[in-house]
């Protein structure tokens, strides 16, 4: 009882920390990579600290969905959190059906992130929320497909057993149905997270955006919590690609030179990951809008023949 | 002159009372009666003339009219044409040409706003320069004075076209935008992403500047002409005071039409540079702005060295340019231009070779050959349309006269083809500039001047990088301006925009628009 306490302890401050400095390393990096010198690391930091002291501006039109919203897209993004490995292969949390809920939760933080847009009736919410529900509806089946993938050959949606299982298996991960399933995921992951070739971070053309339409309307400790939230999303997506695929040195007891090792193969490996989303970036423009769903169905068939080949190979 | 006044002259007969030549650049026809309509439609079915420009003065005091001039270019002839009609003041009206020449529906209307003088028949008479809650006022009159306070505005707002249909709705966008843009709003109708139309409504920043003109020293004026679109400060400095010195007869030295040259230019290839980073930025390839901001700074901080000043303010003014450069000036400039073109070709090189970024600019926003002609398009946007003019050509000024330009014009029409413009247009203008440093830039910098014969009047034409800027000045007297007439590229070219999008998706728009890149301040003035 009281080492599950603990467990969920450290693996919640963790994520809370880490989420922002994860946000922070991409935005340097991609900074650096166009010889730009970039606002630095801690800036995610600096800006929650600016956006949890700032008084709220609330439209008249808006209802308590506009309240909810943040508080659902923190919340669910923090409680899957605790239902993935990070440095141990023992999550501490394995509610309802492991995988399942993982996906189902974060469905949940989009669906009300998704009200939250539209409930104050202005149009960019409403065009922000229907181009998510467009793009997450085909990516969350190649999400689903992906992860079957891997819970088959471990027998298991619980994601503790699918990286025990998977750590002592060391070539397991050049297995072609572990490659295509990586693949489908990192799409997902890009689009999911909103980052180019689908959606533009950093982008102020308000016609042109998806992720950040929604969330138009909101400021303060409310922008905040919606910013948390999707930086902890991002974690917990690099995570799960991560430590499914690669659980190398991922600790499979509470011994503490093993925690150790542990975080800082997570660590170097999340730095890696990050390193390959901002080549991604970098070196694509924006697709059209109409053509993210081709990306999407390419994540799908990707994730549909890595459940295939599970059988085969 | 134009060649073939004399027999244009003719084959208008009785209709014209008058023809005046005061210099080589333009000539003046008046008509005798206030119905232009005949000879427009002769002049430009039988001799191809392009009615430029549409604009009216006030000259009730000294000949009891108001006057309408239409400015007309023909191919091939490097004089303008300025029609011009006497319009009675006691019921002042003139005919409309918007339903043969779109091109002309805002300056018509222009016109009704700011002198009420009523454009008959015109398809779509409301007001656009000033908007509709404005007081029923005329600034241009000249009783009007400049120091009137206007009550508070109130009634009317602009009435949009409404967005009918099952699953159309109106998207508004701005007066206010997100960056340091300026204002104007854009009404959509969508049906889901694809745009079924948009309407637009400028002159939000309408600064009276025309009217500032009137009674201004000449000199100073120069200053207020640089101010009338940020980023065309010397294009605009220089069409003004090329109107001066036309006006003036003042003959520009050698070097002053060599320098402003090689100014001219810089400011082309600045403003290409940076507009096709921020194209490359619409489309989120971001690495590509970060090339192009850095090659552009390169420019500006050659800009402060020859000038002074990053946009080159200050340096032209009436009879020539402040300055001369000295050596180290000189090889700064040979310096940077000769490094500029491998750096650019780099940038060049990784736009073109990033399919996701062809793919969304090939085919985006397409404005055809024949809206394009109808609507007056100019410059970069008409060039990528297939429309070939190029004021540098036909129209020589400062030191053009020595080059042969050969304007790149293209039948795409899309954001890619505007794109490619610019791209094609860089070199030509940095070698127009290392040809200039070839020749003698030492002189004097600037003819003097004494005092403009009072009621001299004249036009000038600029290919700015946008496109064709106008002015049309008449200098009253001790050299202050009796009227100021100005015409920014950006003018023609917003109801094009209009027609681009069609049928593309929202997400599009801004590097749709961004492919125009249109001056606010320059259209609202």
């Amino acid at each position: 009882m009281i080492a599950t306490v603990v467990s969920i302890a450290l693996q919640l401050s963790l994520v809370l920390l880490l989420s922002p400095l994860v946000s922070g390393i991409i935005k340097t990096l991609k900074a650096r990579l166009q010889t730009r010198r970039g606002p630095g690391i801690l800036q995610p930091y600096r800006e929650l600290h600016k956006l949890l002291r700032k008084g709220m501006v609330i439209p008249e039109s808006a209802s308590w969905i506009f309240s909810a919203a943040p508080i659902v897209v923190f919340s669910t993004a923090a409680l899957v959190s605790l239902m993935i490995p990070m440095i141990s292969a023992a999550a501490p949390l394995s509610l309802f059906g492991g995988v399942l809920a993982v996906v189902y939760l974060l469905g949940l933080g989009r669906f009300f992130l998704a009200l939250g847009g539209l409930d104050t009736g202005t149009p960019f919410g409403g065009l922000g929320s229907s181009r998510e529900m467009t793009i997450s509806a085909l990516a969350e089946p190649a999400m689903m497909l992906a992860i079957f993938t891997v819970a088959l050959s471990a027998n298991s949606t619980n994601l503790s057993e699918v990286a025990h299982s998977a750590i002592g298996q060391s070539w397991r991960f050049l297995a072609p149905s572990q490659v295509l399933a990586f693949a489908a995921l990192f799409i997902v992951l890009i689009a999911e997270t909103g980052r180019i070739p689908v959606d533009n971070p950093a982008t102020h053309l308000e016609l042109t955006m998806i992720h950040e339409a929604m969330i138009l309307e909101y400021s303060g400790p409310y922008l905040a919590l919606i910013e948390w939230g999707a930086w902890i999303k991002q974690l917990i997506l690099m995570t799960l690609l991560i430590n499914t695929f690669y659980p190398f040195g991922l600790s499979t007891d509470m011994g503490l030179l093993n925690l150790a090792t542990g975080c800082a193969s997570y660590l170097l490996k999340l730095l890696f990951l990050s390193a390959l989303v901002v080549l991604v970036e970098t070196t694509n423009a924006k697709i059209r809008l109409f053509r993210v769903p081709e990306l999407l169905a390419v994540a799908f068939v990707l994730g549909a023949l890595a459940l295939i080949s599970t059988f085969l190979f | 002159m134009l060649s073939f006044i004399e027999s244009l002259a003719h084959r208008l007969g009785g209709q014209v009372e008058r023809v005046a030549a005061r210099n080589e650049h333009e000539v003046y026809l008046q008509l005798r009666d206030a119905d232009s309509r005949p000879a427009i439609s002769i002049l430009r079915s039988e001799y191809q003339g392009r009615v430029a420009s549409v604009f009216a003065e006030d000259r009730r005091s000294a000949d009891a009219c108001f006057f309408v001039y239409h400015v007309i270019e023909f191919p091939g002839d490097p004089a303008y044409l300025l029609l011009s009609t006497r319009i009675d003041h006691t019921d002042p009206h003139f005919p409309s040409h918007s339903v043969d020449i779109p091109a002309l529906n805002w300056q018509e209307r222009e016109i009704q706003d700011m002198f009420g003088i009523q454009s008959d028949d015109h398809p779509n008479p409301r007001r656009v320069a000033l908007h509709d809650n404005w007081p029923d006022v005329h600034p241009l009159r000249k009783e009007f004075s400049l120091t009137t306070v206007l009550p508070e505005f109130e009634g009317e707002r602009h009435i949009y076209r409404p967005a009918l249909g099952e699953g159309v709705f109106q998207i508004p966008v701005g007066p206010v935008h997100a960056g340091i843009i300026e204002p104007g709003h854009f009404s959509f109708a969508v049906a889901g992403e694809p745009i079924l139309y948009l309407q637009l409504r400028m002159f939000y920043t309408h600064k009276g500047t025309e009217k500032l003109f009137e009674g201004m020293p000449v000199e100073r004026a120069v200053f207020l002409a640089e101010s009338i679109s940020g980023d065309s400060s010397f294009s605009h400095g220089t069409a003004f005071c090329q109107a001066v010195e036309r006006a003036g007869a003042i003959e520009l030295p050698l070097l002053a039409a060599r320098m402003r040259t090689i100014l001219l230019e810089l400011e082309r290839v600045y403003n290409h540079v940076a507009d096709i980073g921020a194209i490359a930025t619409d489309v989120g390839f971001g690495i590509a702005n970060a090339h192009a901001s850095r090659l552009r700074e390169m420019i500006f901080g050659l800009n402060e060295v020859l000038t002074g000043n990053r946009l080159l303010r200050g340096m032209v003014r009436v009879g020539g340019v402040r300055r001369a450069w000295n050596e180290s000036q000189l090889s700064a400039l040979r310096l940077t231009v000769h490094g500029f073109e491998s750096e650019f070709r780099h940038l060049v090189d990784l736009i073109v070779s990033s399919d996701s970024t062809r793919d969304r600019l090939e085919r985006t926003g397409v404005l055809r050959l024949e809206k394009a002609r109808d609507l007056g398009i100019v410059g970069v946007a008409g060039r990528a349309s297939g429309i070939d003019l190029d004021v540098r050509r036909d129209h020589p000024y400062a030191a053009y006269g020595d080059f042969e330009i050969h304007p790149p014009v293209y039948d795409g029409g899309d954001v890619w083809h505007r794109m490619q413009v610019r791209i094609d247009e860089v070199p030509a203008s940095l070698n127009i500039i290392s040809a200039l440093l070839d020749s003698d830039l030492h002189g004097e910098p600037c003819t003097p001047f004494d005092r403009i014969a009072p009621d001299s009047c004249a036009l000038s034409s600029v290919e700015g990088w946008r496109g064709e800027i106008m002015h049309w000045i008449r200098v009253g007297a001790d050299n202050r301006l009796e009227r100021c007439k100005i015409k920014d590229p950006s003018l023609n070219n917003w109801p094009a925009l209009v027609e681009a999008v069609q049928g593309n998706i929202i997400p599009d728009f801004p590097v749709i628009n961004k492919s125009f890149n249109l001056s606010y301040s320059g259209t609202d003035r």
